[in-house]
């Protein structure tokens, strides 16, 4: 390494730090205070560490909210991710491997999903229409349109590497169309299925207005949604409000840091073929 | 073991037809090579034959049932890719398996006949590998264990050597021919190489632009080449074939004379011409002659041969090898 590429890459380091690690530590300070000195919003350690004590009350806050809230968020990520990698690599292989007048309609229709910008009236219209309004399992199908188009685009091109020759083995050796795509391809798409897993389920665990939207309710409360518990519109508490914050961070950062590797390889893969 | 009986058929692809009333019959246990340059037909005619490729025209009939419109798994044939189209997260043990356990055959069956397999073909050893820590010839024999395994009417291979070096090739041309010995199945092979075609067949059909341009033992290929095409493809060098005035002066339109039947002098001959270029390839070494009124005249002698490059020479043909093709 030269002198040039040492400073560089310290630089570099210096300013992801405070980009990334200071916010996430005034979070974690703030989040230790008491109210009255959390009302001051200063980067200052804290007077008196109450981490406990602000974690107790957080958690038992409107009759144990967040306890549900993260039940609520677990179903609605579990289900429509698990759906999302099943649709998506489905749409994806019948996209690639059949080549039929529809596709070009198809690819259209998924490039649109990609581009159009969702409208929240009519999809509440057509919700309540079928009785799906206010329901975990409309929240999940919400998350699933939303997500479809860019894990098909990522599932697509992923098996536009897997030759061909392998189906043609599996339909000589006497398999069926499902038969191929369960015990050959899907097999096959574990790097993208993992990068589809991450990326979904970190934005669907993540996601805010959508359940503010279209999941109101007290019984229907989601993880971002808590974070309304602490605020009001003539006070704040902040103490609570970043401690609750800290604690909707913390899935999503160890799904990221386990698997983040996984993420890079799925991305890549099938961008250049062989 | 089974016939394949080809009759009359037709393969296009919307206008574009590729293959034109193409009738073949594969006896019971023989050993079946298609041969030809590239886009041919000769890979379309084989995925015909598996049924991975549907035929546009006419029947094929697999031990004498129909079998045109029957499912690929159905018709009783079993098939090797160039590709080896190994399942990549299975082990060898589970890709050899594969086929029975889709038909949902008990463990005990599968483990059994897994076992006979890969002692066939000596995988044993490495049963518990997956395909990507096998050498290639390895995963060939891999690829074969999952036809034989089967137990196929028909064993049908598309250019299955193609991706292995040059000693391992020959390695495996002598297996597999053992392996039809063994077997005693009817094969049909896939191969651009006419070496691999004279090495391994019983019967050698020629194809060339979709079309059958003959059929027949190696031996009868070599030396009754049918028409200019096949002439100049079975052999190696290829035969020396002259249009024009050299052929009309011998009565025809095309005129043939393979390199190895051509005799050289350095006092008389019926060519006379001066050495291009020498290749030495050990047991024989093939010179390119300039002759005038020829294109170049290839000619096979002798490996120790002292020639040099600028030699004046006399060639000719050896009488009643010569081919003539009106």
């Amino acid at each position: 390494m030269t002198r040039r590429q040492l400073y560089t890459g310290v630089t570099a380091l210096a300013a992801s730090a405070v980009i990334f690690i200071l916010p996430f530590l005034f979070i974690f300070i703030t989040a230790a205070k008491t109210k009255q000195d959390a009302a001051r919003l200063t980067f200052t350690l804290p007077a008196e560490w109450r981490l406990w004590d602000n974690l107790m009350e957080v958690v038992e806050a409107r009759n144990y909210m967040l306890l549900l809230a993260y039940f609520n968020s677990t179903v609605i990520t579990v289900a429509s991710v698990a759906l999302l990698v099943l649709f998506g690599a489905m749409v994806g292989y019948v996209l690639q491997r059949r080549s039929s007048a529809w596709n070009k309609l198809i690819y259209a229709c998924v490039l649109a999903g990609l581009m159009i910008p969702p409208a929240v009236v009519p999809t509440i219209w057509v919700l309540q229409s079928l009785g799906l309004f206010k329901t975990i399992s409309g929240m999940i199908l919400i998350q699933i349109a939303y997500g479809l188009a860019f894990s098909i685009l990522l599932f697509r091109s992923f098996i536009a590497t897997i030759p061909r020759d392998l189906d043609e083995a599996a339909i000589i050796d006497g398999a069926k169309p499902l038969q191929i795509f369960f015990r050959v391809i899907l097999p096959l798409l574990k790097p993208v299925t993992v990068t589809v897993i991450v990326v979904q389920s970190i934005a669907i665990f993540n996601d805010f207005t959508n359940p503010l939207y279209y999941l109101p309710g007290r019984e229907n409360v989601t993880v971002q949604l808590t974070l309304y518990n602490f605020q009001s519109q003539f006070q704040t508490q902040f103490n609570l409000l970043f401690m609750n914050i800290l604690l909707v961070t913390i899935p999503p950062l160890i799904v990221f840091i386990f698997f983040n590797r996984q993420i890079v390889a799925g991305m890549t893969a099938g961008a250049v073929k062989g | 073991m089974s016939s394949v009986v080809l009759s009359n058929i037709g393969k296009s692809f919307g206008s574009l037809e590729v293959m034109k009333g193409v009738d073949l019959t594969v006896e019971a246990g023989e050993f079946c090579v298609f041969v030809g340059p590239s886009g041919c037909g000769k890979s379309t005619l084989l995925r015909m034959i598996s049924g991975l490729e549907t035929s546009s025209a006419g029947q094929i009939f697999i031990d004498g049932k129909e079998v045109t419109g029957v499912e690929p798994s159905a018709r009783g044939i079993a098939m090797v890719f160039q590709s080896y189209a190994l399942y990549p997260h299975l082990t060898v043990r589970e890709n050899i398996g594969f086929g029975l356990s889709l038909a949902r055959r008990p463990k005990a069956e599968i483990e059994e006949k897994v076992k006979q397999t890969a002692d066939i073909l000596q995988l044993s050893h490495l049963l518990d590998r997956k395909p990507k820590a096998l050498s290639g010839g390895q995963r060939q024999r891999v690829a074969i264990g999952r036809a034989i395994i089967r137990n196929p009417k028909v064993f049908l291979f598309d250019e299955p050597l193609s991706n292995l070096d040059a000693s391992l090739r020959s390695q495996m041309r002598f297996e597999l021919t053992e392996l039809h010995a063994k077997l005693g199945a009817t094969m049909i092979y896939v191969t651009h190489d006419q070496v691999e075609a004279m090495t391994m067949a019983d019967k050698i059909v020629v194809l060339n632009g979709g079309r059958i341009e003959q059929i027949g033992a190696p031996m009868t290929l070599y030396n009754h080449p049918a028409t200019p095409f096949v002439a100049g493809f079975i052999g190696s060098p290829k035969m020396n074939l002259f249009e024009g005035e050299i052929a009309e002066r011998e009565g025809c339109r095309t005129y043939g004379i393979r390199p190895e039947h051509i005799v050289l002098s350095t006092m008389q001959g019926k060519w006379q011409g001066v050495v291009k270029h020498i290749e030495r390839l050990g047991a024989d070494t093939i010179l390119h002659l300039d002759v005038s009124g020829l294109p170049s005249l290839v000619v096979r002698t002798d490996g120790d041969r002292p020639i040099a490059v600028g030699k004046m020479l006399f060639a000719s043909p050896v009488a009643g090898k010569e081919h003539s093709y009106v």
